[in-house]
């Protein structure tokens, strides 16, 4: 257990723009003798300056190392619910008759998804449908779309189950709607199914 | 070290967390609560319980937050190799070698150390000034009041120390915030560097700090001046400033009193500078 001004040592750390990972080496005495940090970003010149400032505070004979994070290909990034290969183009939702549409683009192939159960329900069906009409096996039904307080707002998690004795899968996103949320969420839960898939798109 | 081809989650958070399903987890949090707050100490204590449980040889646990760049903790506290801190930074969740954990663990596991992340930077936050990282007022004053109850008590001497930077209107008026903020950062690194283990440097006005010596008097105090003297001027600023000091329980046991005093002298000193 590390002690509580240990801790803040490394969230002041964490908190300078674009650290991405500290890693720590101790000596005999416990203390820590090597500090570690992982940049992402073009210019770690003034991360460098001012961590060592940093850490000369705590520990004044530690030496700093740092490191920038070397980009990565975007071929080499696995997909994710709206960035990757499954994208969400639009969601739409009629407040007249409760009916909500979602619109997901698969290399550049169209699918979009219809549902009747208002946007929180019926983003997370529409995104299933969508995703059936892009001829995606999905072999998942829906559990429960919920929207929660949580410490960052009010994200919708959603819960899917699947056909096999499997655990459920769970996503959480936090978007502009209620809608987009729930599909968002949707995607975000099987995103690690989507991406098994050896036929994928 | 984890194999960058391993297939990584990507299920972004998770669950609401099932005290059933997840009971180590929850004893972990209990544990950590009894004896600190949740923290990234915590965090460092789910990596490593769920290593254990698992035999893992490695876990990386990937945090989005608003406020930060996305973060990696790593078993035992090591630091990611840049080679591979790209790749999984792009997948926030829990990494383990092997990956052989049920997703659903992995999920609870990624929400509570979200929360402790979120805890932590909040609890910071509150108590700390945004521009220079020392106290703020509300940690000052709550210092202030225990040192001067405990002083009451057993007799304890403190000094208070106040410290006014000169002429920091017409650096901010003149060469722009932007100066002006880098000023209170060199000055507020200068205080850290100059007070004492178990001593407080507040941040508690605009260009205003103050500083609780602990078991100090008036000898003590004139050293940490001289000592904030020399790294200020090691900072490389031109910063000029003025103190005032209080000792409880000599001058008085009363905060408000001690503040009162340490500021009449500090005004009454306003001609003699420090460079």
């Amino acid at each position: 257990m590390i002690s509580p001004t240990e801790e803040d040592f490394e969230l002041e750390l964490r908190a300078l723009p674009g650290v991405v990972n500290v890693g720590f080496r101790y000596g005999d005495k416990g203390d820590v003798d090597a500090v570690s940090l992982v940049v992402h970003g073009d210019d770690a010149g003034p991360v460098r300056v001012v961590a060592k400032q940093i850490v000369s505070l705590y520990y004044p004979d530690a030496t700093v190392s740092v490191e920038e994070m070397k980009p990565v290909p975007a071929a080499s990034r696995t997909s994710s619910g709206d960035s990757g290969r499954v994208a969400l183009v639009r969601a739409e939702f009629n407040s007249h008759d409760g009916f909500c549409e979602v619109h997901l683009n698969v290399n550049g192939r169209l699918g979009v998804g219809r549902s009747e159960n208002g946007p929180l329900i019926g983003g997370a069906e529409a995104t299933l449908d969508a995703l059936r009409q892009l001829d995606f096996d999905v072999p998942f039904y829906l559990v429960g779309s919920v929207n929660v307080a949580t410490v960052r707002g009010w994200p919708v998690i959603v819960t899917l189950r699947p056909r096999a004795n499997e655990s459920d899968r769970h996503g959480i996103a936090q978007a502009e709607t209620e809608l987009v949320s729930s599909a968002k969420a949707t995607l975000n839960a099987l995103n690690r199914y989507l991406s098994q898939l050896e036929n994928f798109g | 070290m984890l194999d960058p081809d391993v297939s990584l989650s990507e299920a972004p958070v998770a669950v609401a967390l099932d005290a059933n399903y997840e009971p180590w987890l929850f004893q972990t949090m209990l544990d950590e609560l009894a004896t600190s707050e949740l923290g990234i100490g915590f965090i460092y204590s789910v990596i490593e319980h769920l290593a254990k449980r698992y035999d893992l040889n490695d876990v990386v646990v990937v945090l989005d937050h608003e406020s930060l760049t996305t973060q990696e903790f790593r078993l035992g506290g090591a630091a990611v190799s840049a080679d591979h801190a790209g790749r999984i930074v792009s997948d926030p969740g829990v990494h383990c070698e092997p990956d052989i954990v049920p997703q659903v663990e992995l999920d609870a596991v990624r929400t509570a150390c979200q929360l402790a992340l979120s805890l932590h930077l909040a609890r910071f936050a509150a108590a700390h000034d945004a521009l220079t990282t020392i106290a703020n007022r509300r940690t000052f004053d709550i210092a202030l009041a225990n040192s001067t109850v405990r002083s009451a008590r057993y007799g304890w001497a403190f000094t208070l120390v106040l410290i006014d930077l000169k002429d920091f209107k017409i650096v901010n008026d003149r060469l722009g915030h932007d100066v002006g903020d880098r000023l209170l950062r060199h000055f507020g690194f200068a205080l850290r560097l100059s007070v004492r283990q178990g001593d407080l440097a507040a941040r508690i006005g605009g260009d205003e700090f103050a500083v609780i010596l602990n078991n100090a008097e008036g000898h003590e105090a004139m050293g940490f001046v001289e000592r904030l003297r020399e790294n200020v001027a090691k900072a490389g600023e031109s910063i000029e400033f003025t103190t005032g000091t209080s000792t409880s329980p000599r001058d008085s046991t009363d905060p408000s009193e001690l503040t009162r005093i340490a500021d009449a002298r500090l005004y009454a000193k306003r001609g003699i500078i420090h460079r």
